[in-house]
């Protein structure tokens, strides 16, 4: 038991980091990131290529992976959705966009890493062992690095002069324009830090269970669940949406186990009876 | 436009679509082509139910769980009972309107994002589903499911045995362009009566069509259900053709198409997702000759059309006509 | 008189928040009556209490007699208790006299088949519409731009079309939601006479309202709301003359009671 729970804790810490990513492009912009996904994929490849293949430290290669994958998001946003979002009569339209993207980003991948699944070399070895529990080092490592990060980016948020600003944009977006926000340019670097978050994301589980370009869009479906069942657009919704999700899975594979498969219709029923008694996940506000 | 232009573009459309495109096919022997436009149409009958959705203000990515929904009930129905195809196909569109019904119930409530989302998990659990369900046969799929035999009214054919036809193809072609047609005239209906007057007034704000005693829930349900059965023929309609049918083959990349297909086209035009179709699907053939750059290029236009005409191609009429 | 609607000790929490709390008072047949109170008092949750729009903690919402809290927006509406919006709320992609001719499905005989099919029933019905439609819009002086995109009206011409789409379903009672809000004084005596009009066509009126000369000059009896609590409850005169009411907004600086 207490293995599943760990299991589910460290799930969840990825996941939730995943997530936030996610949620913080849609409260700013209220852009359903299709792309999310990719910039993942991305990320884990850059990882990849600068530790497994450059041989440069861990740390280093992350954060190769969020700085590239930022830049990248900021230029999204700049060139890409911010006209779409102003010349545009509906803003749906911005799902195109995104979805658009999201081929554009598998296309880039997919020509300069392939299709092969990458892996690197482990961080650290040796594997943690008690009673009840049983875990890599490299899993501890990488759960508490991602842990690590959840906070930095709360913190960041709530105190930071860009973080407030961006809490501001997301509360209300004419009222943060009035108060003197600028608001294209807080659009922008929060695009790039949801970008980020999902590029480091892709770093950091890399080192677990490596990455191939197949995984975006299943990752973004993962990301929308974690997102709904917590509320779209809150941060502490896409951190209780990870971790259920993480503990959901944890716990569905090793009862289900024998049926694959199973725990994910199991999850996705059950999400949707969720969702009909919630329409606004957990701690979502109407707003979408 | 007038009623007697109208009849006349339409005249024009069956004329180019029922004679000019199986000339030209048969002078070029481009026999290839019939498949090709055989998916664009019906395909293009999925993508109106998607349309549809936009309609009353929903973003659907989940016309997919409905097209292999439609799919499999057709196959199961013509494999495991023998009932013939021109009766498993408004079979299969019924049944996914009463499916629609019991799913649209409670989603339909979400709105914005969370429909959204919600739909897209949909097409992901009917995936899972038809993976699990032992009547689907699971990931080997049904398969070499017999073509559509012939079938008769008053004695006169209608539609020949296609086991018997030298050419299936172009009947295939011609029974879909036809089923398209009439699917689009059914919507183009639908927008233009009052009905669709109060689908716009859901999409403009559902609390103040409340306020007027619109029964909101009820008319959100009975458009889903129009939407689904859309997607249920079409899905039906493919499984014919192509005489197979797997979990994969109707997935969330082609509920993200067919959402594509509206918006390229155009949501304010009923007709926008024929365009947005053909010219989805085509682009995508023209661009297999490209290769490894074929995704790349594909979603480099995408990108460069959302910039250009951010409102779909069809804006590009309205625009002529607001500057002249 | 009658009591139309009967407002019973209505209460509405939000969370720990109390918005609306233990609020009793009646509608009566034919009468103009307005709700008013300082910013923050609950008044438009009472508004939306009423309307049916949500759903209260405890107490009623009877409509001759008959409960109507806890139903459906749309079927309040049929039984005859409309609500308006704030200006904004309109169908803003359709015409003027599209959007009163939407709002008549109160009166629509056919069914949605009906409609598709274009039976002859649906045909009365939209003739009817149009006809009703017109003569709405020509009440309300709105006839000369009825063809104009609904998104283009100034404000005043905005809470006039609101009004037409509260008409247009035939109501027995209008609830309107600030009807004088962001007036000058010239739209304001202008938007009088409308809600005036309205009365005489035999509809009651119910109004929640920020404009406290208007509200003297229009209303039968007043119901004064202050922390979510029925504070006064009377004529003009009488409510004017009110230490409690005059406490309350005296409390309040920024808000004028206008006497």
């Amino acid at each position: 038991m207490a293995q599943v729970i760990a299991n589910g804790v460290y799930l969840g810490a990825q996941y939730a980091l995943i997530a936030l990513g996610l949620t913080l492009i849609f409260a700013l912009m209220n852009v359903l990131n299709f792309a999310h996904g990719q910039m993942y994929v991305l990320g884990g490849f850059i990882t990849y290529t600068a530790y497994g293949q450059l041989g440069l430290p861990f740390i280093v290669a992350l954060l190769a992976s969020g700085v590239t994958l930022g830049v990248i998001g900021a230029l999204i946003e700049k060139l890409l959705f911010r006209t779409v979002i102003r010349r545009s009569v509906r803003e749906e339209s911005t799902m195109l966009l995104a979805a658009a993207v999201a081929y554009f980003l598998d296309a880039v991948i997919l020509l300069l890493f392939g299709e092969k699944q990458r892996g690197v070399p482990k961080i650290v070895n040796g594997v943690f062992v008690s009673d009840a529990l049983i875990m890599p080092y490299d899993r501890l490592l990488i759960g508490a690095l991602a842990v690590l990060f959840i906070g930095a980016f709360m913190l960041f948020m709530q105190f930071s002069k860009p973080g407030r600003a961006m809490r501001a944009l997301a509360q209300d977006r004419v009222a943060a324009q009035l108060m003197g926000v600028r608001v294209d340019r807080y659009s922008m670097i929060g695009f790039a830090l949801g970008a980020m978050l999902a590029g480091v994301v892709g770093g950091l589980l890399v080192a677990i269970t490596g990455v191939n370009s197949g995984i975006g869009g299943p990752i973004s479906i993962k990301a929308f669940l974690m997102v709904m069942i917590g509320g779209a657009g809150v941060v502490g919704g896409a951190i209780a949406g990870g971790f259920i999700l993480g503990m959901i899975e944890s716990v569905g594979l090793s009862v289900l186990h024998a049926y694959g498969d199973i725990t994910y219709l199991v999850i996705f029923a059950a999400l949707m009876v969720f969702l009909s008694i919630r329409p606004n996940g957990l701690m979502g506000k109407p707003w979408g | 436009m007038s009623s007697t232009s109208k009849l006349f573009s339409a005249l024009a459309f069956l004329l180019v679509t029922l004679v000019a495109v199986p000339w030209l096919i048969t002078v070029t022997r481009r026999l290839d082509l019939y498949y090709t436009l055989t998916s664009v149409a019906l395909l293009a009958i999925a993508s109106g139910g998607v349309w549809l959705t936009f309609y009353i203000g929903r973003i659907n990515i989940g016309q997919a769980a409905f097209a292999l929904m439609g799919g499999y009930v057709s196959a199961i129905l013509v494999v495991t009972y023998g009932v013939p195809f021109w009766l498993t196909l408004p079979l299969a569109g019924l049944f996914c309107a009463v499916a629609s019904i019991l799913i649209g119930l409670p989603i339909l409530r979400l709105r914005g994002v969370y429909f959204a989302m919600v739909t897209l998990v949909l097409t992901e659990v009917a995936r899972l589903l038809a993976l699990a369900l032992p009547v689907t046969n699971g990931a080997k799929g049904l398969v070499n499911i017999p073509l559509p035999g012939s079938t008769t009214l008053f004695g006169v054919t209608l539609i020949p045995d296609f086991a018997t036809l030298a050419n299936p193809r172009l009947t295939f072609y011609l029974i879909s362009v036809v089923l398209m047609v009439i699917c689009y005239a059914g919507l183009y209906r639908l927008v233009h009566s009052r009905v669709g007057r109060l689908c716009l007034s859901l999409q403009q704000n559902e609390e103040l069509a409340s306020s007027i005693g619109v029964n909101v829930a009820y008319l959100r349900v009975v458009i889903y259900a129009v939407s689904s059965l859309l997607g249920g023929l079409g899905g039906a309609m493919f499984v014919a053709i192509s005489q197979s049918i797997y979990p994969s083959s109707f997935t969330i990349t082609d509920s993200i198409n067919f959402m594509l297909n509206c918006f390229l086209g155009g949501l304010g035009y009923v007709f926008g997702p024929i365009l947005g179709t053909f010219l989805l699907y085509f682009g995508w053939d023209l661009l297999f000759q490209t290769g490894r750059l074929q995704l790349l290029i594909f979603s480099s236009v995408l990108i460069a059309l959302m910039l250009i005409l951010p409102n779909g191609l069809l804006s590009l009429r309205l625009f002529r006509r607001s500057k002249g | 008189m009658d009591d139309l609607l009967q407002i019973s000790r209505l209460t509405k929490q939000f969370g720990g928040l109390v918005a609306v709390s233990d609020v009793s008072f009646s509608v009566r047949e034919g009468e103009i009556l307005s709700i008013i109170g300082p910013n923050g008092a609950g008044k438009s949750t009472l508004f939306k209490l009423a309307s049916s729009f949500l759903r209260p903690t405890a107490g009623e919402v009877r409509f001759r007699g008959e409960r109507i809290s806890g139903l459906a927006p749309h079927v309040v509406a049929r039984r005859g208790v409309v609500r308006t919006f704030q200006e904004t709320t309109i169908f803003k992609g359709m015409t003027v006299r599209e959007n009163v001719i939407i709002a008549h499905q109160l009166r629509a005989n056919a069914s949605l088949l009906g409609y598709y099919f274009a039976s002859s029933v649906a045909r009365r019905d939209e003739a009817e519409f149009g006809r009703s439609a017109d003569e709405i819009l020509a009440f309300l002086g709105l006839d000369g731009i009825r063809n104009d995109p609904a998104v283009t009206l100034p404000h005043g011409h905005l809470r006039a079309l609101g009004i037409a789409i509260g008409l247009a379903t035939n109501p027995t009672v209008l609830l309107l939601d600030e009807p004088f809000a962001g007036m000058n004084h010239d739209e304001t005596m202008r938007a009088v006479e409308i809600v005036l009009g309205v009365r005489r066509r035999g509809v009651t009126v119910l109004l929640v309202e920020h404009d406290m000369p208007a509200v003297m000059q229009i209303s039968d009896r007043i119901v004064v709301l202050n922390f979510g609590e029925k504070i006064a409850e009377g004529t003009p005169a009488e409510i004017q003359q009110n230490q409690k009411v005059i406490e309350a907004y005296l409390g309040v600086e920024d808000e004028s009671i206008g006497i």
